[in-house]
């Protein structure tokens, strides 16, 4: 039956059968001289529904549920299949005795319509409750539902002589009548389970499993249809409305904190797309559920359930904020390595120290740059300066530089220890140098960027070019051209004569230090902004919006950057478009820059720990605790990950 | 009098000399250009010597782009299309700033056309607000501007309410990509496709929005099953449809030369990659290429609406 010119259709949720006529029968019509049609209930698969008070019992109300069949097929094979249709349905339910499922009365036809009389059940249906309130139902409601239905399921599954598969799960379908139990209605589609038998697809979209689109309807249908409904009734979210099968985009407990992980996990089990790993049976699922209630402990259900979803491979990411799943610190991983070595100074460090040829360079608020061995931590020398020293070295020509909150730019022998030259600025100096070109480019609290000719004795100033606020985010020099942000909100790109090429206006300070990577500069502001900005005219690419300031410089690694923020977050995410690949979550902020080395991505914490990560997964590696905050950033050489803290010490850890 | 006489005729005496010129010997292709009468008359023709003609050849120099949209073997035309290129030289110099797009409609009577046309015009002037007039009106670039792929989420969301509102039950699919410089920004919902070639590549950029393609993703259909399943055309997203209009977005970097072509499902329906790719390399000027895809859509009976943009990148 393939249709080349069938017009496009849109995978609507169901609306009711809209080829059947809006009910024939009339209230006050008589049935068979004993069933007076009182009204309309609903509209079932193949027909209305009617309430109708049965007149054998003239002295009480005793109501019945009267579904009609209209036979509207106009192709002979076609109406015969109608009619055995639902005649099916009604002799599977004669058969069944079960308290979940409504009982059968009676069942008659004449011409080309057939009644199946059932018991009257009072009550709401799972999607009526559901949609009767705008805030999520008790949890634990919604698991002891789950349980019950697991156990009709149960029952229709063992069915002798062969399984009955329900086939249409899903919320409005189970009834919970005054009773508060759950009762099964519209077998519509109920059919006698025959391996492998493949029919033609029914069944409601959005609850349905995969394999049913093939036609293949097996007890394990049915359990991700349960699965299915109970995810739409735990996180509010109705499957028909997402794209098809995109259940494992959607952890339970993104949406509803409610949920415990055991109930989540049964549920996203009994979702798994190979039917193979969903539980084998509905009485298995059952116990899973029983076991996942707030009251056991170390339920049998495995605590991570092993599936396997099918992940698309998806070609294009989706523009929508992403909510994966937020991943609590710890996760797994080593708490408390145990450090090569430290070093204790005389104050905080919060700078990136710089790892030259065996020696660790780091600077101090204790006014001094220290230089220690690498490989055991002992001193090689110390360098006095009169001013904290909030910013990082470079090493450039035989040489390392370092800015001072003294005003004064220094150039250090590196051989020796001893200072070479000074140059002095009017204001601190928390930048790190960038050495380009043949000279040293720098910024300075005075609102100007510094370009500075070394020579032997002294430094030079070739130019300086006055952005008039503060310069906290360190040059970054690329083709000749300078990039730096500054105090009041501008990122600024000059070329290395000191004449303006262009600048990009954020609202609040910048303090992170750019990157530059395949033509484009990545930067955060204070503006609890990321930005990604074209390297040519500084227009924006993509940004990402955070919940705090960023003053962490972002890192590259493998198609990705890496930075935190001061909203706990540290954040991964594409390079080309910003889409988030994965975060972590430390609850506290993070002013650290990150440092890729290999396969992993470390940075410090305010909440005193320095972290590894798996740069890929976001999965925790090891955590380091410190004695104090760690605002400092770490740098990675041969093998080591050397870091300052607030707690006046520089760390050596195993990478 | 013959003309030319008058003309070339001796002088009077007092009359201005005409400057001597060089009798041009008449070549033969030159002689056949002529005047019969003057040939027959036998007067000198002085003509001037044409230097050798330029030739101006397919400059590659600025981007180019090729666009078609025929209505196929269907009733009325569906689909709409739109190419919009900005080249400016003026102070600032701005890159190069283009949008194009592709929407295939649906909906009973006049409704597929009318919710494909009305997503594009929407988008469209999005694109042309937010994006081309700050640089028409010298912004330079803040914070305050929103970024390209928030504009056209915005675009879309816009779209999508049009949509809703006047022509309810219609919609479309939408696969747009605005160009500034050498990066493209997609933006897309629904089975049109944007495509990458490159270097003789065709790489698929957008992803089909289609319940067979989940299925298909998911191990559940082969790729033959997924073109003869019965629900084949079921999209799960489309404009118009949904309050909440959820899109795909890319972003790539073009390197020079590369072209990106947006088309509907009446046209890589019906050729597939291999044909496109083919067809595409055969033609070097993009709107011949356009046109010579719908003709192959076309020879080979197609039963939908054919449309085809095509962007190509200057070298």
């Amino acid at each position: 039956m393939t249709d080349s010119n069938s017009t496009k259709h849109m995978n609507q949720p169901p609306s009711n059968a809209l080829s059947v006529p809006d009910g024939s029968l009339q209230p006050g019509q008589v049935l068979q001289s004993r069933y007076r049609v009182l009204g309309i209930i609903g509209m079932g698969g193949m027909g209305a529904v009617y309430q109708a008070r049965d007149l054998h019992f003239p002295n009480v109300t005793r109501l019945c549920a009267v579904k009609e069949m209209i036979n509207m097929a106009q192709d002979q094979q076609l109406r015969e299949q109608t009619i055995r249709n639902f005649e099916r349905e009604s002799e599977i339910l004669a058969t069944l005795n079960h308290p979940a499922i409504p009982q059968v009365y009676d069942y008659f036809s004449f011409g080309d319509r057939a009644y199946l009389v059932q018991e009257f059940i009072q009550g709401r249906d799972l999607e009526a409750i559901l949609n009767s309130t705008d805030s999520f139902l008790p949890v634990e409601q919604i698991r002891q539902w789950g349980v019950e239905i697991c156990e009709v399921l149960s029952y229709l599954h063992n069915h002798q002589p062969e399984p009955i598969v329900f086939r249409d799960m899903k919320p409005s379908n189970v009834m919970v009548d005054h009773h508060k139990r759950v009762r099964l209605i519209d077998f519509g589609i109920a059919k006698m389970f025959q391996t492998g038998v493949q029919g033609t697809m029914i069944g409601t979209e959005g609850y349905s499993p995969p394999e049913q689109y093939k036609g293949i309807a097996t007890p394990a249908a049915d359990i991700y249809a349960l699965g299915a409904s109970l995810h739409h009734l735990l996180t509010r979210r109705d499957p028909r409305l997402e794209p098809p099968f995109s259940f494992d985009q959607k952890p339970i407990k993104a949406f509803n904190q409610n949920v415990q992980d055991a109930l989540a996990a049964v549920v996203m089990r009994a979702l798994s797309y190979d039917p193979d790993q969903r539980y084998a049976s509905a009485e298995a699922m059952k116990q899973s559920l029983e076991a996942a209630s707030g009251n056991v402990v170390a339920a049998a259900a495995p605590a991570s359930a092993p599936v396997a979803f099918g992940a698309p491979p998806v070609s294009m990411p989706v523009v929508a904020p992403a909510m994966a799943g937020a991943k609590a610190a710890p996760v797994s991983g080593v708490e408390n390595v145990t450090p090569i070595w430290s070093f204790q100074v005389e104050d905080a460090i919060r700078s990136t120290p710089l790892v030259y040829n065996g020696i660790v360079y780091a600077g101090s608020y204790d006014n001094n740059l220290w230089a220690l061995d690498a490989k055991d931590g002992s001193l090689k020398w110390k360098f006095a300066t009169e001013g904290g020293i909030g910013s990082s070295p470079t090493y450039a020509g035989g040489s390392i530089y370092i800015g001072s909150s003294d005003q004064r730019l220094y150039s250090i022998d590196v051989r020796t220890g001893k200072r070479q030259w000074n140059l002095k600025t009017e204001g601190k100096i928390f930048t790190r140098p960038s050495a380009a070109v043949g000279l040293i480019f720098v910024g300075s609290d005075d609102g100007k960027l510094y370009a500075i000719k070394p020579q032997a004795s002294s430094g030079r100033e070739m130019w300086a070019y006055n952005i008039m606020t503060p310069i906290r985010s360190s040059p970054v020099v690329e083709d000749d051209r300078i990039y730096f942000g500054c105090d009041g909100g501008e990122f600024a790109c000059v070329d290395v004569s000191g004449e303006p090429l262009w600048r990009f206006q954020t609202r609040r300070r910048i303090m992170s230090t750019p990157l530059i990577k395949d033509g484009i500069i990545f930067v955060g502001s204070d503006d609890w902004h990321f930005y990604a900005l074209d390297i040519e005219q500084g227009y924006p690419i993509w940004r990402v919006r955070t919940k705090g300031p960023i003053v962490s410089s972002p890192a590259y690694g493998d198609g990705k950057v890496f930075f935190g923020s001061a909203d706990g977050v540290f954040y991964a995410l594409e390079a080309m478009g910003g889409r988030e690949v994965w975060r972590y979550e430390t609850g506290q902020p993070i002013t650290s820059s990150p440092f890729v080395y290999k396969e992993s991505v470390y940075f410090g914490c305010a909440d005193n720990a320095v972290y590894s990560l798996h740069a890929k997964s976001g999965d925790m590696l090891w955590r380091f605790q410190t004695q104090g905050p760690v605002f400092s950033s770490p740098v990675v050489d041969n093998d080591t990950v050397f870091i300052g803290s607030d707690d006046k010490h520089i760390y050596a850890l195993q990478a | 009098m013959n003309l030319f006489r008058r003309l070339f005729g001796k002088p009077s005496s007092d009359a201005p000399t005409p400057p001597q010129e060089h009798p041009v010997q008449l070549t033969t292709e030159m002689m056949s250009d002529a005047p019969p009468e003057a040939l027959a008359q036998g007067a000198p023709i002085h003509t001037r010597r044409l230097g050798p003609p330029k030739t101006f050849a397919t400059s590659n120099r600025r981007v180019r782009y090729g666009i078609n949209s025929d209505i196929g073997g269907r009733g009325n035309n569906e689909d709409s299309a739109l190419a919009l290129m900005l080249n400016a030289e003026i102070t600032g110099a701005p890159p190069p700033i283009g949008v194009f797009m592709v929407a295939d409609g649906m909906g009973g009577h006049q409704d597929g056309e009318q919710a494909s046309s009305i997503t594009t015009r929407t988008v469209a002037q999005h694109v042309i607000n937010e994006i081309m007039m700050p640089i028409l009106e010298e912004h330079s670039p803040n914070a305050d501007q929103k970024t390209v792929p928030e504009v056209l989420v915005d675009a879309m969301a816009a779209a999508n309410r049009a949509v809703q509102d006047q022509v309810p039950g219609g919609g479309t699919t939408a696969t747009c990509a605005v160009l500034r410089g050498d990066l493209a920004y997609f933006a897309h919902v629904g089975d049109s496709r944007a495509y990458l070639v490159s270097e003789g590549n065709l790489e698929l950029v957008t992803r089909d929005h289609l319940l067979v393609r989940r299925l298909q993703e998911l191990g559940q259909l082969t790729p033959e099953e997924a073109d003869t399943h019965p629900q084949r055309n079921v999209l799960y997203r489309a404009v118009g449809q949904t309050e909440a209009l959820e899109i795909d977005a890319a972003t790539r970097r073009l390197p020079p030369l590369a072209r990106v072509l947006l088309c509907s499902d009446g046209l890589w329906g019906v050729l597939g990659d291999a044909r496109i790719a083919s067809i595409l390399a055969e033609s070097p000027d993009p709107q011949e290429a356009c046109d010579r895809l719908i003709a192959a859509v076309n020879d080979s009976g197609g039963t939908d609406n054919i449309t085809a943009v095509l962007i190509q990148m200057p070298d």
